[in-house]
């Protein structure tokens, strides 16, 4: 099995940003997996946790594919920015959270996929307490 | 795009240190929801197992347990499998008040002779819509696999049920570091949802909020 090695970080390690601020990260992939790499997909979403149904939306993406016309080394680092909107804001509450996430996708030869995930958050919504029985 | 809430979520419960700072709760919809937890076969009984039985039916079959039992749990690991062994699944989940299969119409129109429908919830349909469902599928000779509490007239499957030894499978899965509090309350919840497994797993949820708000 093909060990994980995908790189994704943020620009100056920053994990809070405010609404319209841009966000800005950097990723690749490592020398253990590049070479059976097809595509990189790089997106910015939000998506519901909790009790209920599971809600996303994808707010940015941006899919990089290899072919013999057109190579690509996936071991250069490539950065992406993005204006992150208004809303919704990240959100800590007791039956459900709103959490905003970079989320690389690297597509493998015979269908693998790995995928690398890093969390920030929107906006600062103080976390909700639980009302006691 | 394959961008879907459930992806890489082991990864990201492994994580601990979330750039959010928001811890997950293990007990979330997002890892207990068909597909995102394995299905625990009852002893003797595997996929493989069940696809053979199922094949030995002629493709038709019925799924029978209670609620929260994990009917469409089973169904979710059935899925590759079947696949596999040369059918072409077609899952469709009807929900409360889902009487009729309208609105799934076009997806049922390229129902053939290699594919094998799966209802689940195959109980809310009407007598009608069963009937007209299953002539349907003799007259394409396709499979038919449904899920549902009771017995609905086609041959079983198999039936699924959750005992205390399976249910603390689950909890420990879902949160190695679970406590003596943890187990009291999948007990009294299992007891109090006649071994719904779903709504106890439920009950865990909260436990898990308020423990970490006290």
């Amino acid at each position: 099995m093909t060990l994980a090695e995908l790189n994704l970080s943020f620009h100056d390690e920053r994990t809070e940003f405010a609404p319209g601020e841009t966000l800005t990260a950097e990723y690749f992939a490592g020398e253990s997996c590049s070479a059976e790499v097809e595509a990189l997909e790089i997106s910015v979403l939000w998506f519901t946790e909790g009790k209920g149904d599971e809600d996303f939306a994808v707010h940015y993406f941006q899919r990089t594919e290899t072919s013999e016309a057109a190579p690509v080394d996936f071991r250069q680092p490539r950065q992406f920015s993005t204006m992150l909107p208004n809303s919704p804001l990240s959100y800590d509450g007791v039956i459900l959270r709103i959490r905003w996430c970079v989320r690389l996708r690297a597509f493998l030869t015979r269908g693998k996929q790995l995928v690398e995930q890093r969390t920030f958050r929107l906006g600062n919504v103080p976390v909700a307490r639980a009302v006691l029985p | 795009m394959n961008d879907s809430p459930a992806d890489s979520h082991d990864r990201a419960r492994q994580s601990q240190a979330t750039g959010d700072g928001i811890p997950t709760n293990p007990f979330a919809s997002r890892y207990i929801r068909p597909g995102a937890l394995p299905y625990h076969f009852q002893q003797g009984e595997d996929a493989a197992t069940l696809i053979a039985r199922l094949q030995a039916l002629g493709w038709w079959g019925q799924i029978t347990g209670p609620h929260g039992t994990g009917k469409s749990t089973l169904v979710a690991a059935l899925l590759p499998k079947i696949e596999r062994a040369c059918r072409r699944p077609l899952l469709i989940t009807l929900h409360d008040g889902e009487r009729s299969l309208v609105a799934h119409r076009r997806r049922l129109a390229r129902c053939d002779a290699v594919t094998l429908l799966v209802i689940d919830g195959y109980e809310q349909l009407s007598p009608w819509n069963r009937f007209w469902l299953r002539r349907a599928c003799r007259q394409r000779k396709c499979g038919l696999l449904v899920t549902a509490h009771k017995p609905v007239g086609l041959p079983t499957l198999t039936k699924t049920a959750v005992d205390a030894a399976l249910a603390r499978n689950v909890l420990y899965e879902l949160h190695p570091a679970a406590t003596a509090e943890h187990e009291a309350v999948l007990s009294r919840s299992l007891l109090a949802h006649s071994s719904n497994l779903r709504e106890a797993l439920f009950d865990l949820y909260d436990l898990e909020e308020l423990r970490r708000r006290r």
